[in-house]
């Protein structure tokens, strides 16, 4: 114990945190659009999700260049080596304090499960979220678009599918997020951008 | 910078000019008085300056001058109170139209025809060849001293007389030399003087139409506001030889023509709010324009109806028509706010202030239940007008309407609409006598229909399109009025709602599988916790 | 050129002024209408003596009334609450105050009056507020 080596770099902790609180309250003003509650009133939450939409929009044009430029965006490229071994770790091992298998480097810092959901989420759920969500933004302008005859509903009922996914997503991200060697040791990875081993 | 301008422009220019830009109208140098909103002063006029005996007397003297005017009367709704639908074929008018307020005009021509455009109709004699009954002071009246008491066939009282006969009530002569020296454009007041007063009384009928219109502030209708736009009716409903368009028989739910532009040939309807506004008027959200291709303007630019202080009618049951006090007389009930809420001559109503209308898809078509046809289902609601529309027709609009809903009589035996005499001070007249098979009788004999002799009561609903009373942008409706459940539009299928409509499948799915992560989550957490209890190695001091 | 435009402005503003003759002005009801209900009653509605109907006064009342020209009981007087400079106070809260600034001040009298007397209690169309 005791070691620790250096993940996550001032710009991906920055992109991580801002990407988070934005997708929480996405997901909190989409819940009321939706129906689900009453928070801000439909008309704020409207505008509330529209501004987080953009300002999402923003930071992923900055993390786009910042992973492509690094090279980071190699952390998301998927593998099956000790895919089964991570996968056995978290339904037994971890139960029986064995070691993770895995063993996180600057050089390769996701675990294969990580790679294989965090790459779902990006080809996946965004996109679906990407998509409808810019027709929801844009629906003014559909007559000029040629999408005059295309109907609300898909769009609407596919922007929500994105959004029960992501909140899956979260939950099961929130939890994971203790299963580091100690219950703090991930979090405060992200946080300092050094990571216990 | 205005002056530098014209002065540029010539000398003489600038002295036409100027006068016509003062509102006032002082004159200039030593010229006479002027007035410039018109070019004719009628009160300058020597046909005019005399004693009048009669209406039609008058309207001799305007046509000496105005030679085509009787004429082109002639041919409008105003005059022949006859419409022609030329989409469903439906002969229309209030001529041979029902409706569920005073009902029908047959038998009772004195009473309703105080509100026609001419002189004398008091019986299905009327002479509609007539050049001298056309009253050009009902519409062209300045003075707001021109009135035209029921009872007398669209005559307006010269001479101070008792009305009715033998009430004790003296109606006060109008000085009509004066109406007709200061005759001018037609006004809210003119147009006001039938439109605001519909089925008996301020507000009754329209509910988006009542006297609170004839100079109303900006909150209750933000283009007639008399201190800024100060529209006429006209200003909309704009009209060419006499015939004033826009039409509740042949409405037009979507306005796919844009602006009206000067130069530019149109026929389409001048009244709509797309012939000014054009169809995405929202500069600022275009989100908003999007909704007008679902919504009517009105939808959300008229939040309810009624708003003026005057109470419109929102139910007439002439069924509980018929008591009688001990005395034997006729009953009027009215309600806290001293609003009649029952006449023994008429039944009760229900009244309503700041109404929000309902909301249906809408194209325009509108379809009557005529004397002629047959109810079927005497125990469902007949409509007495049926407004077409769906949402996939690529015609409709959500629109706003009051639905006025009733009780009146029906023929159980022939299955029709009956047509009662109701006013008139006779033997059979309903409001007098209160006997309803008498004044169905002869009501139905002046309109050539059968009658059975037995009077049944059905229920009636009829529709009206709701379109005036725009309130300012500030107040029209925010988007959590229909953006919820059991919002306004609770009721109208064919479009998705954020907020209002979700699929029910994706929900529970999507919330189960939320459900299942933290279910998940929590178990595989326990189970960490559990398993780490057991003394197994010195690690465990961290969990 | 500037200064032969300017020159003509004040003759033809001389010209406008002087133009005021003593020729009978033909009352306008409407604008009496307009501005008794958006200047009088909106006041008289938040003062304690309540709205106040033209029909609550005969003709004759009110052309005695107008001529005494007594208003609260004398504290004041009517002329006041229809002048350029009371007009120009409320204007930016009065829309009709507004509309109205620049009419004479006896012209606007005589609309009032006209609209008054016909809504008096014996007038052609009695008013009430509304």
């Amino acid at each position: 114990m005791g070691e620790r080596v250096y993940l996550f770099k001032g710009f991906e902790r920055f992109w991580h945190w801002t990407q988070a609180a934005l997708i929480l309250f996405l997901m909190l003003s989409g819940f009321e659009i939706h129906g689900s509650y009453t928070l801000f009133g439909f008309e704020k939450a409207v505008a509330c999700h529209n501004f987080a939409a953009w300002s999402l929009v923003g930071l992923w044009i900055f993390a786009l260049f910042w992973h492509l430029t690094t090279g980071e965006w190699r952390h998301y490229i998927p593998t099956t080596e000790k895919v089964l071994l991570v996968a056995k770790y978290y339904s037994s091992g971890i139960f029986r304090n064995e070691p993770h298998p895995f063993k996180p480097s600057a050089l390769n810092k996701h675990n294969p499960l990580q790679r294989l959901t965090y790459l779902a989420v990006l080809l996946l759920v965004s996109p679906l979220l990407w998509i409808t969500g810019w027709l929801y933004l844009f629906h003014g302008d559909w007559n000029a678009w040629g999408l005059a005859d295309l109907p609300l509903a898909p769009v609407a009922i596919g922007h929500t599918i994105g959004a029960f996914l992501m909140l899956a997503f979260f939950v099961s991200h929130l939890y994971l997020v203790t299963t580091g060697p100690t219950m703090t040791s991930q979090i405060k990875a992200m946080i300092t951008g050094w990571e216990e081993i | 910078m205005k002056f530098h301008r014209l002065v540029l422009a010539g000398r003489f220019c600038l002295l036409a000019l100027t006068s016509l830009l003062m509102t006032s109208s002082p004159a200039i140098g030593d010229a006479k008085p002027l007035k410039l909103s018109t070019t004719a002063d009628h009160s300058k006029y020597k046909e005019l300056q005399r004693e009048f005996s009669s209406a039609p007397e008058v309207t001799k003297a305007c046509l000496a001058c105005h030679t085509e005017a009787a004429g082109q009367i002639h041919r409008t709704k105003h005059w022949r109170w006859e419409y022609l639908n030329p989409v469903s074929g439906q002969k229309l008018g209030k001529k041979t139209i029902l409706n569920n307020f005073c009902i029908s005009v047959a038998s009772n021509y004195s009473a309703c025809t105080s509100c026609h455009i001419g002189y004398g109709w008091k019986d299905a004699s009327f002479d509609f060849t007539s050049e001298e009954n056309v009253d050009c002071l009902v519409c062209h009246d300045t003075t707001g001293i021109y009135k035209k008491p029921p009872g007398l066939a669209g005559n307006p009282v010269l001479k101070d007389t008792e009305l009715p006969p033998g009430s004790g009530k003296i109606v006060k002569g109008i000085d009509i030399a004066k109406v007709a020296q200061k005759v001018g454009k037609s006004s809210r007041d003119t147009c006001g003087s039938c439109h605001f007063f519909g089925g008996g009384g301020d507000g009754v009928k329209h509910g988006d139409l009542d006297s609170s219109l004839a100079a109303p502030v900006r909150e209750l209708d933000v283009h007639m506001d008399a201190t800024g736009l100060d529209f006429t009716c006209a200003s909309c409903h704009k009209t060419s030889s006499h015939d004033v368009a826009g039409s509740r028989y042949t409405p037009t739910a979507m306005d796919k023509e844009g602006v009206h532009i000067r130069g530019k040939e149109d026929k389409s309807n001048p009244a709509t709010c797309v012939s000014c506004h054009d169809n995405a008027p929202h500069k600022k959200e275009a989100r908003l324009n999007q909704h007008a291709s679902k919504l009517a303007c009105q939808t959300c630019h008229i939040p309810e109806f009624a708003r003026g202080g005057v109470a419109t009618k929102m139910q007439w049951d002439w069924s509980t028509a018929g008591e009688r006090d001990a005395e034997g007389k006729q009953i009027v009930r009215k309600d806290e706010k001293g609003r009649i809420i029952y006449e023994s001559r008429k039944g009760s109503f229900v009244l309503g202030e700041n109404v929000k209308p309902e909301y249906l898809w809408f194209n325009g078509d509108v379809r009557y239940t005529l004397e002629s046809d047959k109810i079927e289902n005497a125990d469902g609601i007949v409509r007495i007008n049926s407004l077409g529309g769906r949402p996939d027709d690529g015609k409709s609009l959500i629109w706003p309407v009051k639905v006025f809903r009733g009780a009146q009589p029906y023929d159980p035996v022939n299955k029709i609409l009956l047509k009662p005499h109701t006013a008139g001070n006779d033997d059979t007249g309903y409001w007098k006598n209160l006997v309803w098979d008498k004044a169905i009788a002869t009501g139905m004999r002046d309109a050539g229909l059968p009658f059975s002799g037995q009077v049944g009561f059905v229920k009636t609903e009829m529709f009206w399109p709701i379109t005036h009373m725009v309130a300012p942008k500030e107040k029209a409706l925010g988007c959590g009025e229909c953006h919820r459940d059991n919002g306004r539009l609770a009721g109208v299928t064919g479009v998705y709602l954020p907020g209002r409509d979700a699929s029910k499948l994706v929900d529970t799915l999507g919330w189960g599988l939320v459900l299942l992560a933290a279910v998940g989550s929590l178990g595989h957490g326990l189970m960490r916790l559990l398993s780490r209890r057991k003394p197994q190695g010195g690690d465990m001091k961290n969990g | 050129m500037k200064s032969a435009s300017s020159l003509s402005a004040a003759v033809l503003l001389a010209l406008l002024g002087s133009s005021l003759s003593a020729n009978a002005y033909d009352a306008d009801w409407k604008r009496g209408r307009i501005y008794y209900r958006s200047v009088c009653t909106s006041c008289h509605v938040a003062m304690p003596i309540g709205t106040v109907n033209p029909s609550a006064k005969t003709m004759a009342e009110w052309a005695s009334y107008l001529q005494a020209d007594k208003h609260a009981k004398g504290k004041d007087t009517v002329k006041q609450y229809l002048s350029k400079s009371y007009r120009a106070s409320i204007k930016s809260a009065n829309k009709a105050a507004e509309k109205f600034a620049d009419v004479p001040d006896q012209e606007l009298f005589d609309d009032l009056k006209a609209f008054v007397t016909k809504g008096a209690k014996d007038g052609d169309t009695p008013a009430t507020c509304s």
